[in-house]
């Protein structure tokens, strides 16, 4: 398997099937004297926009700060040994209820859509 | 049994898609300057529109991918922006533009100036969306589609001069309006082979799980489907240039002057049949652009999307229809001419097609996507051609806008 050939922005979905996100960015370990190892996964615009440059990172950085406080300026971390299947998607051993990946989702839920009749 | 009842939904469905305000004004436009002269443009880009939309289909049924997925994923993600700003640039236009047609429509059928139906119409689109199901719009709506097969009735009924029909559906060089027949020609290439279609049906395929068995069911609703539009097309084209043209009507630059098309041959029932058409084939389009924005998003960055799902349960998904509907709807209230802004989103769509076009022929010869369905060399050749024609278009149709638009 060729890491960003067949890994990087592959759909994301946890155990339930339930799409999460796509694989925005992938995190190696680097220790002396070993090969590098793929850790985890990183999922959201911050992750998404790092690959654009570091001016695009800066900014999102700084409104997700803005948005939903200091911890959420950080890209969602999926640790690679939950990884359960390899296919058309790549399928964690999550559930993305207990994640803080849909947080937003959550959001709009609660305050726009919801609110909306017929929802 | 069920395949042929597929396969006819299918065909429905790809009429309601492909007739719409683009291809209705510059048909007519086309047909009230030059004739059965620009039929050709009709032609090419309908045979065009028949491999991407078979190849967007193929792509679905075997990987499992929709088009959108499949760019981001075998390009990356800073290769896949470039299409997706450039599709949800036009395709928020288009949506505008197919919104000004029914407002328009409606300002025939109740005098009331159009600018007042721009919202009200987004809203029952978004009405739609919102508590509709995929199989309730992509069916519903596009069987009052078949409205417009007055187009084709009228065309026959006319009798044109069939071997003129002919003659005009090879290319040839303008005798006058130079300028303007090359920018009609684009604009009727773009309003032909527009990124949403396939796009769509991608999505729509896979909305509808299909697999592999599906595949020959594809090919047959990409042929007949895409043919049964062009045909429409076609027949827009004739009436406009037997009806407007002979009536001194060259220069189509009012919605108004467009009814009149169908009053000779069909009296009063002209007009309501030709409003219910512009009606109709707009707000079906309309629906489907706004959905396949939505879906363009919600699959650019791995959301849950699907149309069948209740909006609580895909929020994202859910508000980008309906803030794309919505502010797409505002250049229409604050009153910019519905029939300018068409026209000009079509020449934009022409030349954005290189950017959506390009990874057909990448994805489609990828055995990793479609494995032994993968191209053949006729396939190929078509794609090759439509980038080249791409390429063209977007070289071209910028300046000819200045010099030939209206």
């Amino acid at each position: 398997m060729q890491l960003l050939r067949d890994m990087l922005d592959k759909q994301v979905v946890d155990r339930e099937q339930v799409k999460i996100g796509k694989v925005d960015s992938i995190v190696a370990e680097l220790k002396p004297g070993k090969p590098p190892r793929v850790s985890a996964v990183e999922l959201g615009s911050i992750a998404l926009a790092r690959r654009l440059g570091s001016t695009p990172a800066g900014w999102t950085a700084k409104l997700a700060a803005r948005l939903s406080g200091k911890q959420q300026a950080r890209p969602h971390r999926i640790a690679w040994n939950k990884v359960r299947d390899i296919g058309v998607d790549i399928e964690f051993d999550i559930d993305v209820r207990r994640t803080r990946i849909f947080a937003w989702q959550d959001w709009l839920r609660e305050h726009v859509v919801g609110r909306i009749p017929g929802a | 049994m069920k395949k042929l009842l597929e396969i006819s939904l299918g065909v429905v469905t790809s009429v309601g898609g492909f007739l719409e305000v683009g291809s209705m004004a510059t048909a007519a436009q086309a047909g009230a300057l030059f004739g059965f002269q620009l039929i050709w443009a009709v032609v090419l880009g309908t045979i065009c529109i028949i491999f991407l939309v078979e190849m967007a289909g193929r792509f679905a049924a075997v990987s499992h991918h929709t088009i959108a997925d499949g760019i981001r994923e075998r390009f990356g993600f800073n290769a896949f922006i470039w299409p997706l700003l450039a599709v949800l640039l036009v395709n928020f236009l288009v949506l505008s533009a197919e919104i000004g047609g029914v407002a328009i429509a409606a300002e025939l059928a109740t005098g009331i100036s159009f600018q007042w139906w721009a919202l009200p119409v987004a809203f029952l689109a978004w009405l739609l969306l919102w508590k509709g199901t995929f199989g309730l719009i992509e069916k519903g709506v596009s069987m009052l589609g078949l409205v417009t097969l007055c187009f084709v009735v009228a065309a026959v009924m006319l009798r044109p001069e069939w071997k003129e029909v002919a003659v005009g559906a090879a290319p040839s060089l303008p005798h006058h309006d130079t300028a303007k027949y090359w920018f009609m020609a684009v604009s009727i290439l773009g309003a032909s082979i527009s990124p949403y279609l396939f796009m769509f049906y991608s999505s729509g395929a896979i909305e509808d799980q299909w697999d592999k068995s599906y595949l020959g069911t594809n090919r047959a609703i990409a042929g007949l489907g895409m043919s049964f539009g062009g045909t429409i097309s076609v027949g827009v084209l004739i009436v406009a240039a037997l009806v407007l043209g002979a009536h001194g009507v060259t220069e189509v630059d009012d919605y108004n002057q467009l009814p009149l098309m169908l009053i000779p041959i069909f009296g009063f029932w002209g007009f309501v049949l030709f409003v219910a058409s512009l009606a109709i084939a707009c707000f079906g389009a309309a629906l489907e652009v706004a959905l396949q924005q939505a879906y363009l998003v919600a699959q650019g960055f791995g959301w849950n999307w699907g149309e069948d799902l209740k909006p609580r349960d895909d929020p994202g998904f859910s508000l980008v229809y309906t803030l794309t509907l919505f502010l797409a709807a505002v250049p229409i209230a604050l009153g910019l001419d519905p029939l300018k802004l068409t026209i000009f989103s079509m020449a934009l769509t022409a030349a954005s097609l290189p950017l959506t076009v390009v990874p057909f022929l990448f994805l489609l010869n990828d055995d990793r996507y479609v494995g032994e369905h993968r191209n053949g060399v006729v396939s190929n050749a078509a794609v090759i051609f439509v980038i080249a024609l791409g390429f063209v278009l977007a070289v071209v149709s910028i300046p000819l806008q200045i010099f030939g638009g209206t």
